[in-house]
């Protein structure tokens, strides 16, 4: 059994976040990058498969991006993935989600991946896409956002959330690609022999013309960080009081109460 | 007649060779016992514990003769240490009648057990035995009569308190029946030199010569017998612990306390870390458990023990005993139990109190080791997302690496950009960088820097984690992750000195760090503030209020740090009242041991034990010099809804009472 679980590197979602000199993207200096939580996820659920399979099954981790996110690699081998794959494009952050596809289906076809798992979405630009459309690419079944994982000798039972909490079981058949959904596992905590061995293990590092990288079809035009709201004010005094400073607020800062308002 | 006695008097004709061959036999049992215990001891790893032999030799003579450590604790130490002294001098005047008969007579020709030698000997061996009785005496009744809690006992106690009784009993008769047929009739005065003895003889005076003569015979042997039986059994039963406890003096760690065993992460080849099975532990961690009499003084001081969890540092030692006698290779952490592991706050309370130089919080470092390292286990969800946080963040709380020194804008601090030329460093530690609280202790302190002219710096953002609550929780991985970051950032911004107020950073970069090569000079604020004061460098105008000061374990147990404190806490113009426990005995807050980064599910809440003893106290402020400790107390105020008792910091108390003029 060959499993594929891709991965990106996010920066930590906690840190600062400043527009890059040409103001599509945001500045890299000074972030700290970790998995992506729902990779995280994704590489857990194939990990706890081939546990579950015995020696029989091998998982390859793949990740796409600059020097950097082979320590992402690296931290999924050390979860139990067996083989690292680094498509090695400084440009990766500045990729349209079609693009990031192109280069994992070019990488998927011809392998024989009877699943792939992906997580539903990444932390940073939370398009959702990567994974449907590699499935779509590769031509096999996808479900996404899956919250239960079961594995019965070539097909499989998933569980996905619906809008309000519902949730809906599907059967398919591999291949094929799952997204995960937080609420799928608890990922491991690596232990240390497993993380020493990760550093040592070989990566195999791939260009993105190799791959069969795409043109793409949407790109970024801007990035804006988060706007703060403006602070609230809070009145006091009476009802008469209180009646006043908020018409004198309406007339100083709105047009409401002027020609063309509501007056 | 001159004062001296018959020695071997009526014992029979080749009774002494018997003696002697029966001596043998004793010894040779005892010694195979001890064979059999080393082959116990020693399905453990190796470890030197016998560099410096001389040193050691002489702490554990000074140990053991004084009995320091039992009696430190008088109830049940004193009678032991009686009981002890009583055996001991008892032992040595059995040596000396040896050392006469087969020594000093055939080869001297001298009589040294003679004239005013020989009284006061005979008065000081009858006391020694009086005074063992009376030991013996307490302890029995503290065993079987008042059942003290906490104190289990076996089959074997009983035994061992009836040998040690007929021991003396029969040493006793045979004396009175040896006066009452010589000194009492030959030479009175002679005989009011055993006052004992004299009692006991005047028991037999009216007996018969012959009856007299038969029964001390009879008894003689039997107390021979007895004797040399208490010597077989030494290895074999608790009595071993005469070898094992005295001798763990000697075996003491000599390394500053609380020093971890390193983990080297270089040997490739190495696949098993911490400890899951007995052959992980070293020797020393199985003779400990032989050196343990389960005295219970730990449990009883156990802030886990005594709040309703799972952890009793004695039963952890028990076990690991129990395993290395049995077969078993494995089941190391499951019979010690997972939460047992976990609730341990590596206080240190246990081996502060231990009589028996027992090293336990080592021992469950390495077995939390086990399950972090091997297994990847937590002590519960949040404590791996404030591991997984600490390694991305630099913090515990997942907060952002870049906002670690938000605290310090517009106040008297530089944050190091390049080398800096600050008079010290200011380590500020997790919580005193976003713990919105703790922050407040951090502003105190660089204004009262500011206020004795002292030029204060910080890593900012270079700072991470000192890698502490990790470390105790046995990632020993993280730890160092955190340890080499920090000591690359403290070369890189050439510090000279740093301060950290925080006893787990400190006693972390005073201690821990000084193994990966780092050798600044650190200090705690509490010594650092002390001495501002003391050299006149901050002049204090202080309100008067009452407080009580609570010590962190990390100060008070792990680096001696008792008097400082609270110097300056009245410096400051409190008025100390000492809670029930404090100084080295005093209770954890809960926090140690990486338990601050996990939640506490079972029993109840160290800290509430901790404040309900503060509020004992009827002080208003409960003056700490711990963030942890800080927290914890915040957090448990604002719970119970207290609003009499104010937590604060050493810094925030003296930031308060400058003179500003």
């Amino acid at each position: 059994m060959n499993i594929l679980v891709c991965i990106k590197q996010v920066p930590d979602m906690e840190d600062h976040f400043v527009p890059n000199a040409a103001g599509r993207w945001f500045d890299e200096i000074g972030l700290v990058w970790r998995m992506n939580e729902y990779d995280a996820f994704a590489v857990e659920e194939a990990v706890r498969l081939k546990e579950s399979l015995g020696g029989e099954a091998r998982v390859t981790a793949l990740s796409i991006g600059p020097v950097r996110v082979v320590e992402t690699i690296r931290k999924a081998l050390s979860m139990g993935c067996d083989e690292g794959v680094h498509i090695d494009d400084p440009m990766a952050t500045e990729r349209d989600p079609w693009q990031i596809a192109s280069m994992i289906a070019g990488f998927a076809a011809g392998r024989g991946f009877d699943l792939i798992f992906t997580g539903m979405q990444s932390e940073d630009r939370s398009s959702a896409q990567v994974g449907v459309l590699v499935a779509e690419r590769l031509g096999i079944a996808s479900v996404t956002g899956i919250t239960a994982f079961e594995w019965q000798d070539g097909s499989m039972t998933v569980e996905r959330e619906l809008e309000g909490g519902r949730k809906c079981r599907l059967g398919l058949k591999a291949p094929a690609l799952l997204t995960c959904q937080l609420g799928l596992n608890t990922p491991r905590y690596p232990t240390l022999p497993n993380i020493m061995k990760s550093k040592r293990a070989a990566l195999t590092v791939l260009s993105p013309e190799s791959v069969g990288l795409e043109s793409p079809k949407a790109s970024s035009e801007n990035f804006r960080p988060h706007e703060p709201n403006a602070a609230g004010v809070i009145l006091e005094g009476d009802a008469e009081t209180l009646a006043a400073q908020v018409v004198s607020i309406l007339e100083s800062r709105t047009s409401v109460l002027g020609p063309g308002g509501v007056r | 007649m001159g004062a001296t006695r018959e020695i071997f008097w009526n014992t029979g004709h080749g009774a002494v060779v018997v003696m002697y061959l029966l001596a043998l036999v004793a010894i040779g049992a005892m010694a195979q016992g001890f064979r059999l215990r080393r082959s116990i001891w020693r399905r453990g790893k190796p470890l030197d514990r016998a560099d410096h032999p001389l040193r050691r030799f002489t702490r554990f003579l000074a140990d053991t003769i004084s009995q320091r450590k039992v009696a430190r604790v008088q109830d049940g130490g004193l009678p032991h240490a009686m009981l002890f002294w009583g055996f001991l001098l008892l032992l040595d005047g059995t040596l000396l009648v040896m050392l006469q008969r087969d020594l000093l007579t055939p080869f001297f020709r001298f009589n040294l057990l003679s004239g005013d030698f020989y009284k006061v000997y005979s008065l000081v061996l009858d006391l020694a035995g009086l005074l063992a009785l009376l030991a013996l005496g307490v302890l029995a009744a503290r065993r079987y009569v008042i059942r003290t809690p906490g104190l289990e006992s076996t089959p074997a106690d009983a035994g061992i308190h009836l040998l040690l009784l007929a021991i003396l009993v029969t040493g006793f008769i045979v004396e009175g029946v040896r006066m009452a047929s010589t000194e009492l009739g030959d030479n009175p005065g002679l005989a009011l030199w055993s006052p004992v003895g004299y009692l006991f003889a005047s028991l037999f005076a009216g007996m018969d010569e012959h009856a007299q003569r038969a029964a001390h015979q009879a008894l003689w042997w039997l107390h021979m017998l007895l004797a040399f039986g208490f010597i077989a059994i030494i290895p074999w039963t608790k009595l071993r612990h005469l070898a094992t406890t005295s001798g763990n003096s000697f075996f003491e760690p000599r390394e500053p306390k609380g020093t971890l065993p390193a983990v080297d992460f270089e040997d490739e080849t190495r696949e098993r870390f911490g400890a899951s099975e007995i052959g992980d532990l070293t020797w020393k961690d199985i003779f400990d458990a032989d050196a343990c009499m389960a005295c219970g003084r730990c449990q009883q001081r156990c802030p886990a023990y005594l709040t309703g969890k799972p952890l009793s540092p004695m039963k952890v030692i028990n076990e690991i005993g129990s395993i290395a006698a049995s077969a078993a290779e494995n089941g190391l952490i499951d019979a010690v139990s997972r939460d047992a592991i976990w609730s341990c706050t590596t206080c240190g309370a246990c081996e502060e109190i231990c009589p028996a130089s027992v090293e336990h919080v080592g021992k469950i470092i390495e077995m939390r080791r086990s399950l972090m390292l091997m297994a990847g286990e937590f002590p519960g969800d949040e404590a791996r997302r404030a591991c997984d946080a600490i390694e991305i963040n630099g913090n515990p709380f997942g907060l952002s690496h870049a906002s670690r020194c938000d605290w310090a804008k517009g106040l008297p601090v530089t944050v190091v950009d390049g080398g800096t030329e600050a008079e010290i460093l200011y380590f500020t530690g997790c919580y005193a960088s976003y713990d919105p609280r703790n922050r407040k202790v951090a502003e105190s302190f660089v204004k009262l820097c500011a206020a004795a002219g002292i030029s204060v710096a910080t890593l900012g953002k270079a700072e991470r984690c000192c890698g502490e609550p990790a470390r105790k929780l046995g990632n020993e991985y993280l730890y160092r992750m955190m340890a080499e970051s920090n000591i690359e950032a403290f070369r890189s911004a050439k510090a000279r000195r740093i301060v950290t107020a925080c006893p787990h950073c400190f006693n972390t970069l005073a201690r821990d760090y000084r193994e990966l090569g780092f050798d600044l000079p650190v200090e705690h604020h509490s010594t650092f503030i002390r001495r501002l004061v003391s050299e006149g460098r901050l002049k204090l105008n202080p309100p008067t209020f009452s407080a009580t000061y609570h010590d962190s374990c990390y100060l008070a147990r792990y680096q001696d740090i008792v008097d400082e404190p609270r110097l300056l806490v009245q410096a400051a113009g409190g008025t100390l009242t000492e809670m029930e426990c404090s100084g080295k005995d005093g209770l954890c807050c809960g926090a140690g041991g990486g338990r601050i980064l996990a939640e506490e599910k079972l029993g109840t809440p160290i800290v509430d034990e901790r404040i309900r003893m503060a509020r004992k106290t009827g002080a208003s402020t409960l003056a700490t010099a711990c963030p942890f400790c800080l927290s914890m107390f915040e957090d448990a105020l604002k719970r119970q809804g207290n609003t009499e008792l104010k937590a604060l910091d050493l810094a925030e108390i003296v930031a308060r009472s400058i003179d500003r003029q």
